[in-house]
């Protein structure tokens, strides 16, 4: 029965999806609206309803990813093919058999063109719907049984079977309207997406839009504005060729696809349309005269050719510019933003392999990225490393031997994981002030961590090289001794990243991981960035204490129990997409995160928020795992999980422009253990917000970690307090 | 023209040798100022004597051993020996540096909890260890090191009453290959009584074995015996993990790094003589980074150096009260301090230096203290400028122990200074006076009158 009952959900839920994807939405409500419009031309509606069934039965028949199945990624173009093929041929058993084979065709055409687009980042968007469309066309003039039809002029009669006299009066009154011919033929755009061309569905369908997203809506104004903007000024194209479908489809999707969801909406994006939406317009109108000529309407091809190609090109830049891609789709322009402000340096993780600093204890960069000393051209992206004492020496008295120097003879470590590749053991150390410019790069050693990614630490000790070419070496383990040797008048250690594997390679810009940044007295917490010169910088150290506590391995439950609560049982689970989160059965919510051994941090919470879950989503957003030195941690939260409110809707509308709420959380190991994974750990963190000037505290939380395990979480929120004590099982 | 110095005529032996146009001749030069602040004005202010002590010294030679160890090993950590100088603002400055606090009674653990150090941040050493004390340790969560078997049990007993698992570690003894092997704190490794009490310890399951301790002994001039210690303590901590399944999180190397204090009868200065913190750091580190420890599980390194942080940054001024020709006709110097407020006297030959500028005439004497005792020698035989009452003199290296050590005997104890790192000074302890020292007698009644 239950087996029964989520089977059925997934299948709605996929149902649902596929109207969604017509306008880049997972949301239920706005998917369910899109659903009953249809139903406005009812055998449209229904013919819409029949493909997305067959697309979705043939689908999980053949067993396809069922995740990708619930998603409506293979069943929304079989939807518009539906919607589409009923407009133009008569009801039958011919059209029927059409149309299922048609829907069946069009799922195929997806997982195809979505496994070999998606690899390279890249949407199929409609193209299986433009294909199939296209051949049932060519194929049914061949078929007898077939009759052609332009049903959807006598939509009057359907509509009026579908909703009586009132639905029919009301369509009608609207269509009465005496509006502006610019804001009635946005609304009839907006309706076409869906294969319509009347006031009321594209009225809700605004509406729908407008409550879903507040970016994409002003994006469909936008698109909608620059087509009629352009036709003008070309002089008036022959406006009956240029549609309502061509209209909505085309100039308002790319909009939305390009201006928001795709890419991460900024001025950027949005001024990008204004070049992106005429391409559009010319293909329409160029492309539309060939395949008119074969007696095929254009449909949305114009749409997919500029999306495709502008997303391909996009992805060819060789660092990612300020017109960002989206890295993760939430299927939500402004949720995209958000967290995308949000999490600049939580994709981090993904983009670089996580590099450590080469040295123990503190070490001050002596010449950094640019140096003025060696570090130029084609070798500018080095770092040069030496001890110094409270005098800002680098050595003690007499100091003309290497071994006066605090940083000659010391452990160099290896920054990350990788294969030894090239050891270089054999040159003498400098006398203090020589240089050996003949062995420039001196006792060397090169680490393989990754294709094209090699790491190269240069001028150590001679004959103190710990591990031979070819061995796997650890991150962190002790590779070299400091030393004196090649081009180095005074021992220091060189680290550089490269593509390439010789010595003498030239450099490649990449950040450290995390570490620890003094500079002029501060302390900072550096996450992916590169040490500056005259900075004094040293690893983080991780407490075994807190990196078990927050170990949360799948499979790891944990039960929490707070009073006024129902009591909650998380598991923690991985999804396909190698992301962890933690699972409230309870409550139906999740809480995704990441831990990479450093940092603990929460990258989103999908469900209520009067749950013991969010409440330690907002306990834990971002916690360090070490608890060598006092330091706060900042961070903020994506302002998606503000509520719904005007002054959010406000925000929303100028997002990409100016963001004015900042929701704030700090976070502090209060009882700083050193290195000792015993007793127990305090965390606290407090979350506020500044609404434009004004900061003002929102909540106070607490984490009490004991015996490896996170013992109980409190939260003061300005009208109570919460205190949870947490049972791990195992 | 400034009158002369008038310096009593000596007669001296020939020395074999050239003679010197300019007539002998001393590698003597005059301290006249500390951190900046001259010695007569630290002397008319606050009396004489008078110890001194330098926060800008503390804070460097602290932080120059840290980083000898932080650069060679990742996880290290000092804990502040309180019994080595245990002034409320000495303390302070170590725990501002970083220091935890490493105490040997419940006097000291007292003391440490009111400069503010966490509970779990204080190591409880030492042979005597009350019920009520070790309640209190349990209770702050601090570390605390078993010294001997009763303890051990006493420690069991406790545990029953107070609802909550002490973090222990014992203490080891051991051979290290040095005279004399200090084996009267602690359980020996050699006869298996370390291993013994480790297993009692884990058997008992009411206490988190946390660490191992040792304290190998104390002024070690050789560096060697460290990375033997290093190596028994890891075959232990390996034993722990493989046979108790219990792994040890840290392990407390103690204390013992020499100053650079000479001790009595060296033949040669220890400046020459003695291993540089370095030397220990090198040891050490590379010792516990060869045990074969995995990267992620290297235990933490706690080092209890006491004399070594501190020894450098105290002073001890004075004045000549005298001089004298003895019998046999060495010439006797007296000092306004003795080893009533110098007690390391009886353990250095402390480097004196004149604190004014001084003729080129030397001679050989005795430094005696002011104490009506014939113990009180300050130097047996000194080779110093020849000084007369009223000059002034800086004693070098009196930063441990002499605060802790030094008596009320005859004497009172002096004015204690601290210069911060601006050249302020502070008064930090004041100097004894009768009200304070007869504060805690009391007089029977019968005793109340006499007449005389």
């Amino acid at each position: 029965m239950k087996k029964q009952f989520s089977s059925f959900k997934t299948f709605a839920s996929a149902t649902l999806n596929s109207y969604g994807m017509l306008f880049f939405s997972r949301n239920v409500f706005f998917s369910s609206l899109i659903l009953l419009i249809t139903f406005f031309i009812p055998l449209s509606g229904t013919a819409g309803l029949i493909a997305v069934f067959t697309a979705l039965a043939a689908a999980k028949l053949l067993g396809f990813d069922a995740f990708q199945i619930q998603s409506g990624l293979y069943s929304y173009s079989a939807l518009l093919f539906g919607l589409g093929f009923s407009a133009n041929f008569e009801w039958g058993v011919a059209f029927l058999l059409l149309l299922i084979i048609g829907a069946v065709l069009t799922m195929l055409f997806s997982v195809a063109l979505s496994s070999k687009l998606n690899a390279k980042n890249i949407p199929g968007l409609s193209l299986a719907f433009i294909f199939t469309t296209w051949i049932i066309i060519l194929a049914a003039k061949q078929f007898m049984a077939m009759g052609l039809n332009q049903r959807h002029i006598y939509w009057v009669n359907e509509t009026y079977a579908f909703g009586g006299q009132r639905l029919l009066s009301m369509v009608q009154s609207i269509e009465g309207w005496k509006l502006a011919p610019y804001i009635s033929g946005y609304f009839r755009s907006m309706s076409a997406i869906i294969f319509q061309g009347n006031i009321l569905a594209g009225i809700l369908l605004t509406m729908g839009l407008l409550l879903q997203s507040r970016i994409s809506f002003v994006l469909t104004i936008i698109g909608y504005s620059i087509a009629i903007l352009f036709n003008d000024m070309m002089g008036g194209f022959n406006s009956g060729d240029l549609s309502y479908y061509n209209m909505g489809t085309n100039f308002m999707l790319v909009a939305i696809a390009l201006g928001g969801f795709y890419l991460i909406p900024s001025i950027r994006s949005f001024l990008w349309t204004l070049i992106t939406v005429p391409i559009a317009y010319l293909l329409v109108v160029g492309l539309g005269t060939i395949t008119y000529s074969f007696g095929l309407p254009v449909f949305s091809l114009p749409f997919c050719i500029v999306v495709i190609l502008f997303l391909y090109c996009l992805q060819l830049r060789k660092t990612p510019g300020k017109l960002a891609t989206t890295p993760i789709q939430y299927y939500n322009p402004e949720i995209n933003l958000y967290r995308f402000i949000n999490g600049k340096e939580r994709l981090m993780n993904r983009y670089y392999l996580q590099f450590a600093l080469p040295v123990m204890g503190e070490w001050m960069v002596s010449q950094g990225y640019e140096g003025n000393i060696t570090h130029k051209g084609e070798w500018s992206k080095a770092l040069d490393f030496v001890i110094l004492d409270d005098q800002m020496k680098t050595f003690q008295l007499p100091g003309n031997i290497p071994e006066n120097f605090y940083c000659y003879n010391k452990p160099v470590l290896c920054p990350a994981d990788g294969t030894v590749i090239e050891v270089v053991d054999y040159i003498e150390d400098n006398e203090i002030g020589k240089n050996n410019t003949a062995q420039n790069w001196g006792n060397t050693i090169i680490i393989k961590h990754a294709p094209n990614l090699y790491s190269k630490l240069s001028h150590l000790k001679k004959h103190a090289i710990k591990v031979t070419k070819d061995s796997f070496v650890k991150k962190g383990e002790i590779i070299a001794m400091c030393g004196n040797s090649g081009r180095s008048p005074e021992p220091h250690l060189h680290f550089q990243i490269q593509a390439t594997p010789h010595i003498g390679s030239k450099t490649m810009p990449y950040p450290i991981s995390y570490f620890y940044s003094l500079h002029n007295g501060k302390l900072n917490f550096e996450n992916f960035s590169v040490p500056k010169e005259g900075c004094f910088v040293s690893n983080i150290l991780p407490n075994i204490q807190i990196q078990e506590a927050f170990n949360f391995q799948p499979g790891f439950t944990i039960t929490v129990e707070s009073e006024g609560h129902n009591t909650e049982e998380w598991e923690v689970f991985t999804d396909p997409y190698n992301e962890s989160y933690i699972y409230c059965k309870e409550k139906n919510a999740f809480a995704y995160f990441i831990n990479n051994g450093t940092v603990f941090y929460f990258t989103n919470y999908i469900g209520k928020k009067d749950t013991l879950l969010y409440y330690f989503y907002l306990s834990a957003y971002k916690v360090l795992l070490s608890a060598e030195k006092e330091i706060d941690i900042k961070d903020s939260f994506p302002l998606s999980i503000y509520n719904n409110n005007i002054i959010r809707w406000l925000q929303d509308f100028i997002s990409p422009v100016y963001i004015f709420i900042g929701l704030q959380y700090e976070s502090k190991i209060n009882i700083n253990e050193g290195f000792l994974s015993s007793g127990s750990i305090i965390i606290n963190s407090k979350q506020s917000m500044n609404l434009f000037w004004k900061n003002k505290s929102i909540s106070q939380t607490t984490i009490e970690i004991e015996n490896k395990k996170i013992k109980s979480f409190s939260i003061s929120l300005p009208n109570k307090n919460i205190k949870a004590v947490c049972h791990s099982v195992n | 023209m400034q009158k002369l110095r008038y310096e009593r005529p000596v007669i001296q032996k020939m020395n074999a040798g050239l003679m010197n146009k300019y007539g002998t001749r001393t590698e003597y030069e005059p301290v006249k100022h500390i951190d900046g602040v001259s010695v007569a004005s630290l002397i008319q202010q606050y009396g004489s004597p008078v110890f001194v002590i330098s926060e800008k010294t503390i804070r460097r030679t602290y932080q120059n051993a840290v980083r000898a160890f932080k650069t060679r090993y990742p996880k290290v950590q000092f804990a502040w020996s309180y019994k080595t100088n245990y002034i409320n603002a000495v303390c302070k400055v170590f725990h501002q540096e970083g220091s935890w606090a490493e105490v040997v009674s419940g006097f000291e653990y007292n003391k440490a909890l009111g400069n503010g150090v966490p509970g779990n941040k204080i190591i409880f050493n030492g042979p005597e260890k009350s019920n009520e004390e070790i309640k209190l340790a349990i209770n702050n969560d601090s570390l605390i090191h078993i010294d001997h078997f009763d303890e051990l049990y006493q420690l069991i007993d406790i545990c029953d009453s107070v609802n909550k698992k002490p973090r222990v570690a014992i203490r080891v003894n051991m051979d290290t290959g040095v005279y004399p092997m200090w084996d009267r704190f602690g359980f020996n490794y050699e006869n298996g009584s370390a291993w013994n009490a480790l297993t009692k310890i884990v058997a008992s399951g009411k206490m988190e074995l946390t660490g191992l301790h040792c304290h190998i002994g104390t002024y070690m001039l050789s560096a060697d015996a460290y990375a033997v210690a290093v190596n028994k303590l890891s075959d232990l901590a390996f034993k722990c993990k493989t046979q108790l399944n219990t792994s040890i999180q840290y392990l407390d190397l103690g204390g013992g790094f020499p100053s650079a204090n000479t001790l009595r009868g060296a033949y040669l200065p220890a400046s020459d003589t003695n291993p540089s913190i370095d030397d220990f750091a090198e040891a050490i580190t590379t010792a516990i980074l060869n045990a074969g420890f995995k990267t992620e599980e290297l235990p933490l390194l706690i080092l209890e150096t006491g004399r070594a942080l501190i020894d450098d940054a105290g002073y001890l001024l004075g004045t000549v009260l005298a001089n004298k020709r003895l019998s046999d006709g060495r010439r006797a110097t007296i000092m306004d301090f003795g080893v009533n407020i110098l007690f390391t006297s009886f353990w250095y030959e402390h480097k004196i230096s004149p604190a004014q500028d001084f003729t080129h005439h030397t001679e050989d004497m005795v430094l005696y203290g002011p104490l009506c005792m014939n113990i009180d020698m300050v130097r047996e035989s000194i080779n110093l400028p020849l000084l007369n009452r009223g000059d002034q003199v800086v004693v070098h290296r009196v930063g441990a122990y002499n605060m802790t050590q030094w008596m009320q005997f005859i004497q009172m104890r002096p004015h204690v200074v601290l210069i911060d790192e601006k050249g302020t000074t502070h008064l930090i302890r004041e100097a004894e006076d009768l009200k304070y020292i007869e504060q805690l007698e009391k007089m029977p009644a019968h005793l109340s009158t006499i007449k005389l």
